[in-house]
């Protein structure tokens, strides 16, 4: 287990002593948040119906911000591990004194860090900007969520970025799946305003299951037995993606 | 029992089979040793086989069949302690683009499990060693082609560890960085390490290696050191001829001896002939006799010509 940390320390180096990685890490959610996120808020001064209630949109939208932090870190890497194969540095990862299953686990390890990280300052930042009252006493599975959720991102986004060999497809396939697994979802609004195919699209997508999740603990709104249900989904999702990852990477060379 | 060769490769066989494509047979039961210390030079052209052996010695791909041991260490049943005794500079360049080179060395140190002061010492030697000091905090991306290399190379000179894998290691540096790794590739192997080298340029092979394998479609065509290697080829020799005058008699007398190699200008010639040693003498007498032939010298043929004869041979009688 001795090469995780150095993995972690690898990850460490790259992705925070660069401005462009901190920013989609840690930044580019909050954008959301606080830009879209309050254009909407006022758009819909009323608020979002939601389980008989009337909630601001803000609120609604923290426990989507908290999915696409997951999801968004999950590309991040993605992209890196693209990179790293595409120069060469990957292959020489494997031929390291570390087991494959070492490697991953250091990456995921990083990626649920900085993930747990970014979530604190949303968190944090729609407390403190945009008001949003936070059900504190279930704060702590918000971020066992995240984990989870980002765990899942990785192992999923991470076999495109080791199947995929020609950059152009790598980053058309990666910006489908951003738009349309982030759009088809209940991270931006509720899945009841939704045409039937929509919702039902949404319904299958793992980004829905994580962002009920977080919304649900977070502000406390949701159908429970639906959720709870939802998060079997999620770690069926992940230990599919995780199996199917560790599979890719030991044929990869 | 533990095998006392630093390498050892028995029977390898490596088959691809890409999608929809047929089979590539990239090894077809290749067998070799290495002993520990040496410095052992893979050759052959290019989709040899030689960059697969690479990858199957250093774990990164599993063999079809047969045995390939590093270290003691079997490569397909203890990959992790085979790496553990393993470093190795990849065909293709490999190194963090956004870390400065300190960053590459201390980011690889650390993989290595190597302890932070001793990181510190080693990465001050090879800095020095590779010409890379001052551009210590330079990031990889911003590196010229053969810095990059150079700092490729120096990584895995950092590891210290028993067995070194160079493939292609030179390839894009100028005389003077290639100059710089190979006076290293001497120095680390005299400190004991056991150095594994693929390369094109034959001159380097000739120079560095005490054991060669020719490796050419899957099979090895020759192998042993650069006297047995070039015993196997049929005898070449190089004259070079200081003429009074090349007449165009002279040019055409040489010409019709069906030479290898062959430049001229109007006082001197360079031939590369393949003929017993009796008769180069015999050429040479004829030169001086009706040839104005001022002043001669007659070396052996170099690894490249045995290199280009036995792969002639192999297209006409293969294996």
């Amino acid at each position: 287990m001795k090469s995780i940390p150095a993995v972690v320390y690898r990850e460490y180096l790259l992705r925070t002593t660069s401005l462009t990685w901190l920013f989609f890490d840690l930044f580019m959610p909050l954008i959301y948040l606080l830009i879209f996120g309050i254009g909407f808020d006022r758009a819909l001064s009323e608020g979002i119906m939601m389980e008989g209630q009337l909630i601001p949109y803000n609120e609604f939208f923290l426990g989507g911000i908290l999915a696409m932090t997951s999801f968004g870190i999950g590309m991040n890497t993605s992209y890196g591990f693209f990179m790293d194969r595409d120069n060469g540095i990957f292959y020489e990862h494997l031929t390291y004194p570390m087991t494959r299953g070492e490697f991953l686990l250091g990456k995921v390890l990083f990626n649920c860090v900085i993930a747990t990280v970014a979530a604190i300052i949303a968190l944090g930042l729609g407390s403190w900007i945009l008001g949003i009252s936070l059900s504190v006493a279930h704060l702590p599975l918000v971020f066992v969520g995240i984990i989870i959720g980002t765990a899942g991102w990785f192992f999923f986004l991470m076999i495109f970025a080791l199947r995929i060999r020609r950059n152009d497809m790598y980053n058309t396939i990666i910006n489908l799946l951003y738009f349309i697994m982030l759009f088809a979802s209940s991270l931006f609004y509720p899945l009841d305003l939704l045409p039937s195919w929509l919702t039902t699209a949404a319904l299958i997508n793992p980004v829905t299951w994580q962002a009920d999740f977080l919304r649900y603990f977070t502000i406390g709104v949701g159908d429970l037995p639906q959720i709870m249900l939802q998060s079997v989904y999620f770690l069926i999702f992940l230990a599919v993606s995780f199996y199917a990852g560790t599979v890719i990477i030991r044929k990869i060379a | 029992m533990k095998s006392h060769y630093a390498i050892e490769v028995v029977n390898l066989t490596k088959m691809y089979t890409p999608r929809g494509k047929p089979s590539v047979h990239a090894l077809k039961g290749i067998s070799f040793t290495v002993e520990p210390g040496a410095i052992f030079g893979l050759l052959g052209p290019n989709g040899a086989g030689k960059s697969t052996t690479i990858k199957i010695l250093t774990t990164l791909t599993p063999p079809t069949s047969g045995r390939a041991v590093v270290n003691g260490f079997d490569c397909l049943h203890q990959p992790l302690e085979t790496r553990r005794s393993l470093a190795v500079v990849l065909q293709q360049n490999a190194f963090e683009l956004y870390l400065t080179v300190l960053g590459n060395l201390r980011t690889y140190a650390r993989f290595h499990h190597i302890p932070r002061k001793e990181a510190d010492r080693r990465i001050t030697e090879v800095l020095d060693q590779f010409g890379l000091y001052d551009e210590r905090y330079t990031h990889a991306i911003d590196l010229s082609g053969g810095m990059r290399r150079r700092l490729q190379v120096a990584k895995a000179f950092l590891s210290g560890k028993p067995v070194i894998f160079l493939d292609e290691a030179t390839t894009g540096l100028d005389p003077i960085n290639r100059r710089t790794t190979l006076s290293a590739i001497r120095e680390q192997a005299s400190k004991g390490s056991t150095i594994v080298l693929t390369t094109h340029l034959l001159d380097e092979a000739e120079d560095l290696c005490d054991r060669l394998v020719i490796v050419d479609h899957g099979n090895i065509i020759a192998e042993g050191d650069l006297h047995e290697i070039k015993r196997l080829g049929v005898p070449a020799y190089t004259l070079n001829l200081i003429f009074r005058n090349v007449s165009p008699q002279t040019l055409q007398f040489l010409k019709a001896q069906n030479p290898l190699h062959f430049k001229h200008n109007d006082t001197a010639a360079d031939i590369t002939l393949q003929r017993s040693h009796q008769q180069i003498l015999d050429i040479i007498g004829e030169l001086d006799r009706h040839h104005d032939l001022v002043h001669f010298e007659v070396h052996t043929a170099d690894l490249e010509d045995v290199f280009i004869d036995l792969l002639s041979r192999q297209k006409e009688e293969p294996v």
